[in-house]
């Protein structure tokens, strides 16, 4: 027996994916491609990679810059970083 | 047989059974071993078969019971089981009589049960004492019964009248389980322990776990009735200031009445609404249409009460519209009727429900705010404007207000400046000229608001977050105007307003993620980079998946795309694979729709 591809209603999921938020955001970009199901938990996995390693990168550049508070320069230098690598 | 045995065992007098047991099983040791297992083996087999038949009664047994002397029976008991003694039934049928009766005994006959109650006891302490490997096996099985009927022993004397509850506030009261058989404490605890083991065979696993005792728990009659009834109340009350409504002036005790009663009353929900439908008199039907919608708020609450229930919708479903639309037609048909509250508020409203259906933005407050307010036709047009605008709350609220005039009470000023609105609405101009009444009836508004002293004036503030609560206030306190139907007033702003919204609060759920990962505090601007850059990131990913389900000759990105994804951007590699980041990073619910898994009937999920 297979598990159902929905959630029941009474598991509480900690750090829910924007499901929906994800497949609009795809369709305005994109409207004539599809995502598929499972592909938006990917995607999702992807963002979370993404802002994990932008907030590492941005919390170095706050300490060598000997900040106690994250400014906007960090931010921006740090997504450039991530960009010149190709979003590594 | 027994009465023989008994008889041999005369002689022994002693007062504890502990001795009698240990003569009984010296004496027992001469025997054959043979003829000592093999009625060892028949006592095992009584004591299994006993269990099941305990219900039978031996009145011999009994009786021999009762004519032996304690210590005798017991001794008598512990020679059958050890010594196997020379009749193999005696032990056998000994041991189920005892087995047999005690229980029933312990319950029926207190008395009669104390007796036997040492002799199992007895038995199986010498079992314990002799620890003869023939005698394990019925020693676990008495074990537990014996335990008990120890633990019962420490606390209680003779208890010859035990009754159950009696023995499980003993149980509960976690009996130590002294191990020591006195002969009264062993009786009573014997026939506690039949008890036990015969009534609740959970009980011997409470005994020595006491903390694990289990009770029945106490259950209060859940009050629905009374809650129920309070709701009844409440909408009765809502339906009878709807009445009052109509006449344009006492609305302020309705509107104290239905102010709030509802315990589950939401702020957010009753906020436009309910000051609008205060502000303006709704007609009774339209009370009573809300009442049932909502069955909430009071009089003015027809409307309120809808645009509660609309409140509760989210903002786009089409449910709300639907009843909204309702209201503002409900609005519009009693409106005429009203004139002199509603005029404007319920053109306005009127409009605005209009408006509100026709655009189809369900904005909670807008839509409540109108419907409060007034008439149908102000508030149609006032709907209309603010479905459009996605006006706020508070705004429309003012709006609505202004349009339908406070019909109700409140100020000469406000009402003139309503009334002339009204009388301008009434014409159903389009957008503009609500607009313009609105825009002075906001000014009036929240004049309105600050003199209004209305009950839903104190809620009003709470529903009104943004801007004019007070306004709000006032107008849900004024029960100038009926409000006809909820219309939505939250088209307060334009309609690029919903685009942005949604797709902000699906970012902000990064953003969060963000601050959490960078642990430290961070700038607001920093913040809104964030966000700039996770807006660019999701162009960059939908184009390169694009790229790549196109170099796959596909029009739907699947999975693999999105691995090569990752495998590009440097997170997947050969040490690290797509499947363990997923187990890394995302919770087990995801991670079961991910990665294939099997399962039992030769399935596998999700389907390779």
């Amino acid at each position: 027996m297979a598990f159902s591809t929905t959630v029941s209603q009474r598991k509480h999921i900690k750090r829910k994916a924007p499901r929906g938020f994800l497949k609009r955001v795809f369709k305005r970009q994109k409207p004539h491609l599809r995502l598929e199901t499972s592909g938006d938990l990917l995607v999702h996995l992807n963002c979370l990679l993404f802002v994990h390693r932008l907030a590492e990168e941005t919390r170095m550049n706050a300490f060598e810059n000997k900040c106690g508070v994250i400014k906007k320069e960090h931010v921006q230098a740090a997504a450039k970083k991530l960009k010149e690598y190709g979003k590594i | 047989m027994a009465e023989a045995m008994a008889d041999s065992y005369n002689g022994d007098s002693e007062p504890t059974t502990r001795t009698l047991l240990r003569r009984v099983l010296d004496t027992a040791d001469t025997r054959t071993p043979r003829r000592r297992r093999s009625a060892r083996v028949g006592a095992q087999k009584a004591l299994l078969e006993t269990p099941s038949s305990r219900r039978l009664s031996s009145p011999t047994k009994m009786n021999v019971r009762r004519h032996s002397h304690r210590v005798r029976s017991i001794g008598r008991l512990a020679h059958v089981h050890t010594s196997g003694n020379v009749e193999e039934q005696t032990p056998r049928t000994l041991l189920k009589n005892i087995l047999l009766t005690a229980p029933e005994s312990s319950i029926m006959r207190p008395e009669s049960v104390v007796k036997p109650v040492p002799t199992p006891q007895v038995v199986q302490s010498s079992r314990r004492d002799s620890s003869r490997g023939s005698l394990e096996l019925q020693l676990p099985e008495l074990e537990p019964p014996t335990t008990l009927a120890l633990g019962l022993l420490a606390p209680g004397r003779r208890k010859q009248r035990l009754r159950l509850s009696v023995f499980q506030q003993g149980m509960d009261q976690g009996l130590p389980l002294s191990q020591e058989p006195r002969g009264n404490a062993s009786a009573s605890s014997l026939t506690s322990s039949l008890n036990l083991t015969f009534a609740t065979p959970l009980q011997p696993q409470s005994v020595q776990r006491p903390g694990l005792a289990r009770r029945p728990p106490t259950r209060r009659a859940v009050d629905v009735g009374a809650f129920l009834q309070d709701l009844r109340d409440t909408s009765l009350a809502l339906a009878s200031p709807g009445d009052s409504l109509r006449t344009p002036v006492a609305t302020l005790p309705a509107d104290t009445v239905l102010e709030d009663t509802q315990p589950f009353s939401q702020p957010l929900v009753g906020r436009s609404p309910s000051g609008y439908h205060s502000l303006t008199c709704l007609s009774h039907t339209e009370v009573e249409d809300a009442e049932r919608a909502v069955s909430l708020r009071t009089q003015s609450s027809g409307p309120r009460l809808q645009n509660h229930s609309l409140y509760v919708c989210p903002a786009e479903s089409p449910g709300c519209w639907f009843l909204l639309h309702v209201r503002a037609e409900s609005v519009l048909d009693q409106d005429t009727p009203n004139k002199y509250h509603p005029g404007k508020p319920a053109e306005l409203l009127a409009g605005k429900a209009k408006k509100v259906d026709a655009h189809a933005v369900s904005f909670p407050n807008n839509s409540s705010a109108i419907s409060g307010e007034d008439g149908v036709e102000p508030l149609q047009d006032g709907v209309d404007e603010e479905a459009e605008e996605r006006m706020e709350e508070s705004l429309s609220v003012s709006e609505v207000m202004d349009t339908t005039g406070t019909q109700g009470s409140v100020r000469t000023e406000k009402s003139k400046r309503h009334r002339e609105m009204s009388e301008a609405v009434e014409a159903k101009e389009p957008e503009g000229s609500s607009g313009d009444e609105d825009i002075s009836g906001r000014r009036a508004s929240p004049e309105l608001a600050s003199s209004t002293t209305e009950f839903l004036q104190a809620r009003q503030p709470q529903f009104l977050e943004p801007a004019l609560p007070p306004s709000t206030a006032v107008l849900s306190s004024e029960p100038l105007e009926p409000l006809p139907t909820r219309l939505p007033p939250r088209a307060r702003t334009p309609g690029p307003r919903p685009r942005q919204d949604p797709h902000k609060t699906g970012l902000s759920h990064y953003v969060k993620l963000f601050s959490f990962y960078a642990k430290m505090p961070m700038e607001k601007k920093a913040l809104e980079m964030v966000e700039k850059c996770l807006d660019k990131y999701f162009q960059h990913l939908c184009d390169d998946l694009e790229v790549f389900a196109a170099h796959a000759g596909r029009k739907t990105v699947k999975p693999e795309d999105l691995e090569l994804l990752m495998r590009r951007q440097g997170l997947v590699n050969d040490q690290v694979s797509l499947h363990v980041l997923v187990e890394r990073y995302l919770p087990l619910e995801y991670r079961q729709l991910l990665i294939p898994c099997a399962f039992s009937g030769n399935s596998v999920f999700p389907a390779q």
